[in-house]
């Protein structure tokens, strides 16, 4: 085999017009991910009877379980689901219109939301107790104690495992692959297979996951400086 | 006026209030004194609800709540009446002093951020950090922490302000500052229950002493008589204990 370096530009150039999709999926599945892991972390923070062993149960089983599973229930499953709901509501939408790229954003939405809500709950535990007795006593609802004192200093506690997060679900974005989405890696198959130069292709595909991962770690370490100007650093 | 009647709490078995009755006047300073353990945090934590009472009533002015079974519109209400002043000031971390004095007047009072703005600057002012507004708590001495946690408080003008042990988390140089401050406001006719194990700051400060063991009252009234001639044995050895010169011969 010859290393066509041309080739990896060439593949690269490619690659970009997919970029959109990609970071479609992650940012989707993070916020998603995240909005639903707050509410789970609430649920079993504040110990909810019922709601939070069920929450307790679907972390424990969408953590126990690969992503790609999840992907894969979700794209066999819901279909049948969807069309018997529809049809019993008389309606004429099935579930082959249904976009291949909304199966992606949804089972990786469900797998974010179990880790996000262990990196919020990780966040909430962060903050002092005090802070929220502060904040009742000078009258305080529960609702804005913890909208502006409570969530400000968790978000700054969980940045750091945020990113980690980010930075895992773009990668584990790739998987939408394996239900027709052309994302990076799909179309660096695409780009490699028509030319037979896999490896330039690939090459191409790490180098703009790099690119990315290394935009998200400076974007995090920008926000964290920012909003963590009242910590004088942890242990050091 | 503040009336407690017939405070009861329990952690688990733990009886730690044992029915506790106590008024306090408008205007009046009272110390709450008594050894570790004795419950006196806990009682002042029942007049705002951070500790939910198992038992009896707390009245703030003519608002009423019921100890047990209070619900959540009468604790509000009962938190809107009065302030508090950590033993470990409980500053809003990631906001500024200016900030932390502001936000209840803006969020929980609802006054124009302007004018909130002003008098957040003027308590801050009497408390002597004018020059501190914007500095984030960490950023400030335990006893500049401990003055804003203060200014948050007056700042929202409660009925009652209750400290709980405001000096205890201080290094001894700087107790000095803060209960200067308190002082200073005392004066100004604020009432004020101070859980406190600053005795000389009791005795010269308060208009009522209330001294508490084990989940009771022992003995309360004019601290200059209490501190002189403690009727209640407990009273005494505690006093004795705790100002040892009495005990010492050199």
């Amino acid at each position: 085999m010859k290393l066509d370096p041309a080739f990896i530009w060439t593949a690269f150039v490619q690659l970009l017009s997919v970029i959109p999709t990609t970071l479609l999926i992650t940012a989707v599945s993070v916020l998603g991910g995240f909005l639903i892991g707050t509410g789970i972390a609430l649920l079993r923070l504040y110990r909810v009877p019922v709601l939070s062993q069920i929450a307790a149960g679907y972390v424990t089983f969408i953590r126990g379980t690969p992503m790609i599973t999840h992907l894969l229930l979700i794209y066999f499953g819901l279909p049948a689901i969807v069309d018997a709901v529809s049809e019993s509501l008389g309606s004429s939408f099935r579930s082959v219109s249904i976009p291949y790229l909304a199966f992606a954003l949804i089972a990786f939405t469900i797998t974010a939301s179990a880790y996000m809500s262990e990196v919020v709950r990780s966040g909430l535990l962060a903050v002092n107790r005090g802070q929220l007795e502060a904040a009742y006593s000078i009258g305080m609802t529960t609702p804005q104690a913890l909208r502006r004192i409570v969530f400000p200093q968790a978000l700054a506690a969980s940045l750091p495992n945020l990113s980690n997060s980010l930075i895992g679900m773009l990668h584990g974005s790739t998987l939408a692959f394996t239900v027709s989405v052309v994302e990076i890696m799909a179309k660096a198959q695409i780009v490699a297979s028509t030319n037979w130069k896999f490896f330039e292709a690939y090459l191409a595909a790490a180098l703009i996951f790099w690119g990315l991962t290394v935009l998200i770690e400076q974007l995090a370490s920008r926000i964290e400086r920012r909003i963590n100007v009242y910590n004088r650093g942890g242990v050091a | 006026m503040i009336q407690l009647s017939r405070i009861t709490k329990a952690f688990g078995r733990h009886e730690v209030l044992k029915g506790i009755d106590l008024t306090v006047g408008k205007g009046e300073v009272v110390a709450i004194l008594g050894p570790s353990g004795s419950g006196k945090t806990t009682l002042l934590r029942c007049i705002n609800f951070l500790e939910k009472p198992s038992g009896g009533t707390v009245a703030i002015g003519d608002f009423k709540a019921d100890g047990k079974h209070p619900s959540k519109k009468e604790i509000h209400a009962l938190r809107l009446k009065s302030a508090m002043v950590f033993q470990h000031y409980n500053l809003f971390r990631h906001k500024t002093a200016l900030e932390n004095v502001m936000e209840g007047l803006v969020v929980v009072r609802k006054i124009p951020k302007e004018q909130a703005r002003a008098k957040s600057i003027s308590v801050l002012e009497k408390v002597g950090l004018g020059s501190k507004i914007d500095a984030y708590p960490s950023q400030l001495s335990g006893g500049q922490q401990q003055r804003v946690g203060i200014a948050r408080a007056l700042a929202l003008e409660p009925e009652v302000i209750l400290f709980d042990e405001p000096t205890s988390a201080l290094d001894p140089e700087l107790v000095g500052e803060v209960l200067e401050v308190i002082r200073r406001i005392a004066k100004e006719g604020i009432t004020m229950i101070v859980v406190t194990h600053e005795m000389g700051f009791a005795r010269d400060v308060a208009n009522r002493v209330v001294f508490m063991d084990e989940g009771l009252v022992i003995e309360e009234g004019d601290p200059k008589e209490i501190f002189a001639r403690p009727k209640e044995e407990r009273t005494k050895q505690f006093l004795k204990r705790i100002t040892p010169e009495a005990s010492y011969s050199i």
